[in-house]
């Protein structure tokens, strides 16, 4: 199994803030990753990284053999937070389609082929019947299928999802969850943060987080309650298998995530 | 027809005309872009902060647009000065730079003798006094602003979508963002000798605020905030020589009625679509 993704020994801070010490993990190609983890423990800092918008203080991380910098152009990123101001007149389809701009340029005419790649990805977020409604009409769940449609309409080989499953409906997170496991049948890597421990034990590949990488491997041998122990540094867990262990989820915490 | 046409029968309200349109085009564009980002607290300020350019280019008898480009220059660095420097919200720098520059173009208007009436220009411009040069120039900017804002549309539609998408996407947010705050500028020195720089704040949010009432694509709001534009421009003008008002600010009231005009029609007609819709 290769790998999209080699960190060792890197360091990422925001501003003055250590967000992960030194640290070493892997992203395998083709599978479906989970970072999990506290918040502020540096989950989307990872995200941030890999996607290039952070650069690493120390220690080395190659993307796709490359820096982060450079592959830039095979990453798509849904971000947690993307708040379109209200009153933005902005349709559905123009906000999907606005993930087709690396590949037009400043300039370039949309193909026949580029509507279609605009088209597929609605189809496959069950959002073509809202074309044309514009964005501050959508509920939160809806919106969110918007982000990910405009996420797998960009041209990419690695898919990164920052708690996309976070406060949905259950149809709109059916529907997303079926992208996470479709997308790799694709040939594309999928890297997902999450609160939820069932989520990160149905993925391929764990990173575990808590300001520096405590585990990186498959689920079984990552989330064990040792690891998890130290990484929520909750005492609780003595009382309780890991497997039963409720995680606090951002709705639990009004935290601002990490 | 007459009340329509003898506003502009002779040259210097014609002049009046044509530069109160070039005004309000070229600020209707780059406008639409302010109003989406959420920058209009920038753009008030902005507006104000050219003062002392223009007075400092009153009292050494300079071309006033150098000055006031001067002025754009050193707001634009000075907030972002102390964004960089302090954890102060942008508003705060913005606001420290918006009383500061004002009051510093009053300070230095104030060693002049005609000190009341060259400070009554600059702030609430001189629409009847418009040259053919000054058109010249205003046509010039009104140009490349126009052009530039046009052109540069995926880039900036990406940055008021989302920052860090924009970047992501290879569309240099920083890049573009730097371009949106000189085409400000040069919209807004290319306005002040028509509206005055107090007043062009009107037309440089007034029809973007009031087109995205009515629009539902960017492209939309930008060609109604031009047509809004225009007829404030021309309305203002027409109602100013028939009211005896002063011209620049009859104009720069035209778009802020038109809005809550606007406002009123689409709030009544939405609750009246409501209450169709609850019937059926």
């Amino acid at each position: 199994m290769s790998d999209i993704v080699s960190a060792q020994g890197v360091v990422i801070t925001r501003g003055s803030r250590v967000a992960i010490s030194a640290s070493d993990f892997t992203i395998p190609a083709g599978k479906i990753t989970a970072i999990i983890g506290p918040n502020g423990s540096g989950k989307s800092t990872i995200l941030h990284a890999v996607a290039g918008l952070l650069p690493i203080s120390s220690g080395s991380l190659s993307v796709l053999n490359n820096t982060p910098l450079l592959s830039q152009s095979q990453v798509s990123y849904v971000l947690q937070y993307t708040t379109v101001p209200a009153g933005t007149p902005l349709t559905v389809m123009e906000a999907v389609a606005m993930a087709r701009y690396p590949k037009l340029g400043l300039f370039g005419r949309p193909s026949k082929e580029e509507k279609k790649r605009v088209l597929a990805a609605m189809a496959r977020l069950e959002i073509s019947d809202l074309a044309k409604r514009h964005l501050t009409e959508l509920s939160g769940g809806q919106r969110q299928r918007v982000y990910v449609a405009q996420g797998i309409a960009q041209d990419h080989t690695i898919l990164l999802l920052d708690e996309p499953l976070t406060g949905l409906d259950i149809n709109s997170a059916k529907t997303i969850d079926s992208i996470i496991h479709d997308e790799p049948v694709r040939g594309c890597s999928v890297v997902l943060t999450t609160h939820d421990l069932e989520e990160a034990r149905a993925a391929d590949h764990v990173i575990l987080t808590a300001g520096r990488v405590v585990g990186s491997g498959k689920p079984s041998d990552v989330l064990t309650t040792e690891n998890l122990t130290n990484a929520y540094g909750l005492g609780s867990l003595h009382e309780h298998t890991a497997t039963d262990l409720i995680l606090p989820t951002e709705h639990h915490l009004n935290d601002h995530p990490h | 027809m007459e009340w329509f046409l003898d506003p502009f029968a002779l040259g210097f309200q014609q002049r009046a005309l044509a530069g109160g349109i070039l005004a309000g085009l070229m600020t209707a564009v780059v406008g639409t872009w302010l109003v989406l980002r959420g920058m209009s607290f920038f753009g008030d300020a902005f507006v104000h902060g050219i003062v002392p350019g223009v007075a400092a280019a009153v009292v050494f008898d300079v071309n006033p647009l150098i000055g006031a480009a001067a002025a754009a220059l050193v707001m634009v660095l000075a907030i972002e000065l102390v964004n960089r420097q302090t954890v102060l919200s942008e508003d705060t720098s913005i606001g420290l730079l918006f009383v500061g520059m004002l009051a510093l173009g009053v300070v230095i208007i104030s060693r002049l003798d005609s000190y009341s009436g060259s400070l009554t220009t600059i702030l609430f411009g001189d629409a009847l006094g418009v040259t053919a040069q000054d058109l010249v120039t205003q046509a010039i900017l009104a140009l490349v602003v126009v052009s530039a804002a046009t052109l540069l549309y995926r880039p900036l539609l990406a940055l008021s979508f989302n920052q860090e998408k924009a970047q992501l996407w290879g569309l240099k947010p920083q890049r573009t963002h730097v371009t949106l705050l000189v085409l400000i500028a040069a919209a807004v020195i290319g306005s002040y000798q028509s509206v005055g720089t107090l007043l062009v704040f009107g037309l440089l949010v007034g029809p973007p605020a009031t087109a995205a009432l009515i629009s539902r694509t960017v492209p939309r709001m930008m060609f109604t905030a031009a047509i809004i534009a225009v007829v404030s421009v021309w309305a203002g003008l027409t109602l100013s020589y028939h009211f005896n008002t002063a011209g620049s600010a009859t104009m720069a009231i035209v778009p802020v009625v038109l809005f809550f005009i606007v406002l009123t029609i689409t709030k009544l007609r939405s609750r009246q679509r409501e209450k169709v819709e609850s019937r059926v």
